[in-house]
């Protein structure tokens, strides 16, 4: 309102109560938002307080302290999912970032723009697919039965003798979970670095040229160190968010795979929806409190690593 | 779009047209990898088609026949499942922009006393919740489990989106708002007059992200609905696939061919609509890094 005045001039605000009565329609259109954040936002944070009882639902939470952070830490399945969620995630991240870099930087060299549009266009398709529907398609894809193609191709070929169930072997699942992965988002990852990548002034490389710099100088002294903000913004947005893995490894897994499998949110949801007992929802609580507050520091640390790379927080 | 021109004159300029032993390489590559991409689908498509068993390496169907479909649609439990897709996926999306547009046109009022709390409040949700449990129990209390308010609703409010947005807008000229306050217009009328005319990109490109999203929930079905008539097609597929619900197959189909059918089914709304709308996904993501 007030930026036209010389800055070093004090402009008085107005009083607290005339700004309030001035933005009073817009208070108004916030309380749909407001209502939606606190019900569902702010009330589940209350229910926190489970985690430090024994709530069965049938009676009220009877409070038992440390409890269940004690059964949690000495269970070996809590420890397993736990590691299980930080290699998935983080796996999954560089294997994905560093493809879609590559991909990136030959995307970029495609002359035909025709051909390059048409390349996009098949390779982010994948990322819009749901992912029971990817599950679906690899299911059948490398199914270890006659209508499995990569088994049957890698028998005609000779490479195996006998079909591999790539999803329901412990020494498949975690390297064909990176590959469905792969195939899913690293095409979409392409799209922030193509973007980068356009900002890139022209006459950079032009000048290059003139200086005699050939195709693969160009790349490694101007379009890789170009990328390389943004690399660091990709990999500190997406570490934040490591904990919440689920429905990728939730559609993917099976009963024998779990040892690989498991991760924090799927360990909650069956020992909260399958465990075939009643459930104690205040033990289930406090296994989801570790991991908020777990994936709370990650977001805390990159949100520092950030400021101090790009000038500016994540959130 | 001037990024999209940038890149055009950038990438002439750079490669250059000289053809060279690099270029082919680098097709090959991208004919591979597209070929990768696109064949686990095509696969599926094939197989729909195909009503012998042991499909193995066939990449065309061997006898071909429209009985995968047959036995999909003539399944009247098919039906619900689809419908409650269309209006989850519809309302959802409705509710989810209008929330967006709201949340964000609030948190552009630099001055407003109290916009720091609530830009405040809707971030720190993105940095700690309560979970999935606390989550489920709140849902539970307020007896919207089992009742399609839950999957609409719960996805409505996404902070990133609403964050989008306030990119967005913040990209409207301010001399705009302050002229249309002078010709009279209450903060209302400005925001349907003039700031979601000057939106239609944006609106298009939140608004798709809303309906992929809700189009492919199964976390959220997953957790609040255990009645099979309220399921999604998601979920629908989901046990088509895990073998525990396959519907009849008749006039020849074998059950793998109804399983490709159904994914061909549950795919298809989106196939269609993907290649006109790609430029608007692109537009979502790169809205992001408008700020910087």
């Amino acid at each position: 309102m007030d930026n036209a005045t010389a800055p070093g001039i004090q402009v008085r605000k107005k009083p607290l109560k005339t700004r309030i009565a001035k933005y009073k329609w817009f208070y108004l259109m916030f309380v749909p938002v407001l209502v939606f954040i606190i019900v569902f936002y702010y009330t589940p944070m209350v229910g926190i307080r489970y985690a430090f009882t024994q709530y069965k639902l049938i009676k009220d939470p009877v409070f038992v302290g440390m409890k269940n952070f004690n059964r949690l830490f000495s269970l070996p399945n809590f420890w397993t999912a736990f590691y299980n969620t930080l290699k998935l995630s983080i796996g999954k991240l560089l294997l994905n970032t560093g493809l879609a870099v590559v991909i990136s930087l030959l995307l970029h060299e495609i002359v035909s723009l025709r051909v390059k549009k048409l390349a996009q266009t098949i390779i982010y398709l994948p990322h819009f697919l749901s992912w029971v529907v990817a599950a679906s398609v690899f299911q059948m894809l490398l199914s270890p039965t006659t209508a499995g193609l990569l088994n049957q191709l890698l028998i005609k070929l000779g490479i195996i003798d006998e079909s591999i169930y790539f999803l329901g072997n412990s020494r498949w699942w975690t390297s064909t979970y990176y590959m469905i992965n792969v195939w899913k988002d690293t095409g979409w990852g392409t799209v922030i670095f193509m973007a980068a990548l356009s900002a890139i002034d022209p006459g950079v490389y032009e000048a290059a040229a003139i200086d005699g710099a050939g195709r693969w100088k160009k790349m490694w002294y101007i379009t890789i160190p170009a990328l390389s903000a943004t690399i660091l913004t990709v990999l500190i947005l997406n570490l934040a968010k490591v904990m919440n893995l689920f429905e990728s490894a939730f559609v993917l897994q099976n009963a024998a795979v779990m040892d690989k499998g498991q991760v924090l949110q799927t360990y909650i949801y069956y020992q909260t929806f399958n465990s075939g007992g009643i459930p104690d929802y205040g033990y289930t609580t406090a296994v989801g409190l570790f991991k908020s507050v777990v994936g709370m520091f990650l977001v805390l640390i990159c949100n520092y690593a950030s400021k101090k790379v790009r000038g500016r927080g994540i959130v | 779009m001037a990024q999209a021109t940038t890149s055009k004159s950038a990438a002439r300029q750079h490669v250059g047209k000289k053809f060279s032993v690099f270029h082919l390489i680098n097709g090959l590559f991208f004919l591979l990898f597209c070929f990768l991409i696109l064949l686990p689908l095509w696969k599926v498509l094939v197989d729909s088609f195909d009503l012998t068993t042991g499909y193995g390496m066939k990449l065309l169907p061997e006898k071909f026949g429209l009985a995968g479909y047959t036995s999909v649609f003539t399944n009247k439990s098919l039906y619900i499942p689809l419908i409650n897709s269309v209006i989850t996926t519809v309302s959802g999306t409705l509710m989810g922009l209008l929330l967006s547009t709201l949340g964000a046109y609030v948190l552009i009022q630099d001055d407003m006393p109290g916009r720091g709390l609530f830009a405040f409040m809707l971030l720190f949700t993105m940095i700690f919740n309560g979970g999935m449990i606390p989550t489920y129990l709140v849902l539970r209390k307020l007896e919207l489990t089992n009742t399609l308010w839950s999957v609409i609703l719960l996805p409505a409010i996404n902070v990133y989106n609403l964050v989008l947005m306030r990119n967005f807008f913040e990209g409207i000229p301010k001399s705009l708002f302050e002229s249309a306050t002078l010709d009279g217009c209450t903060p209302m009328q400005t925001f349907i007059r003039i700031v979601l005319p000057l939106s239609k990109a944006a609106l298009a490109a939140i608004g798709l992200m809303f309906a992929v999203s809700y189009w492919n929930d199964y976390t959220n079905y997953k957790l609040y609905i255990t009645k099979e008539t309220l399921y999604n097609f998601q979920m629908k597929l989901r046990s088509i696939m895990m073998g525990s619900d396959l519907p009849q197959a008749n006039n020849g189909a074998v059950e793998n061919t109804v399983q490709n059918a159904a994914v061909i089914v549950a795919i298809l709304p989106f196939m269609i609509l993907y290649p006109l709308l790609q430029r608007y996904f692109v537009t979502g993501i790169t809205l992001g890094a408008v700020k910087e």
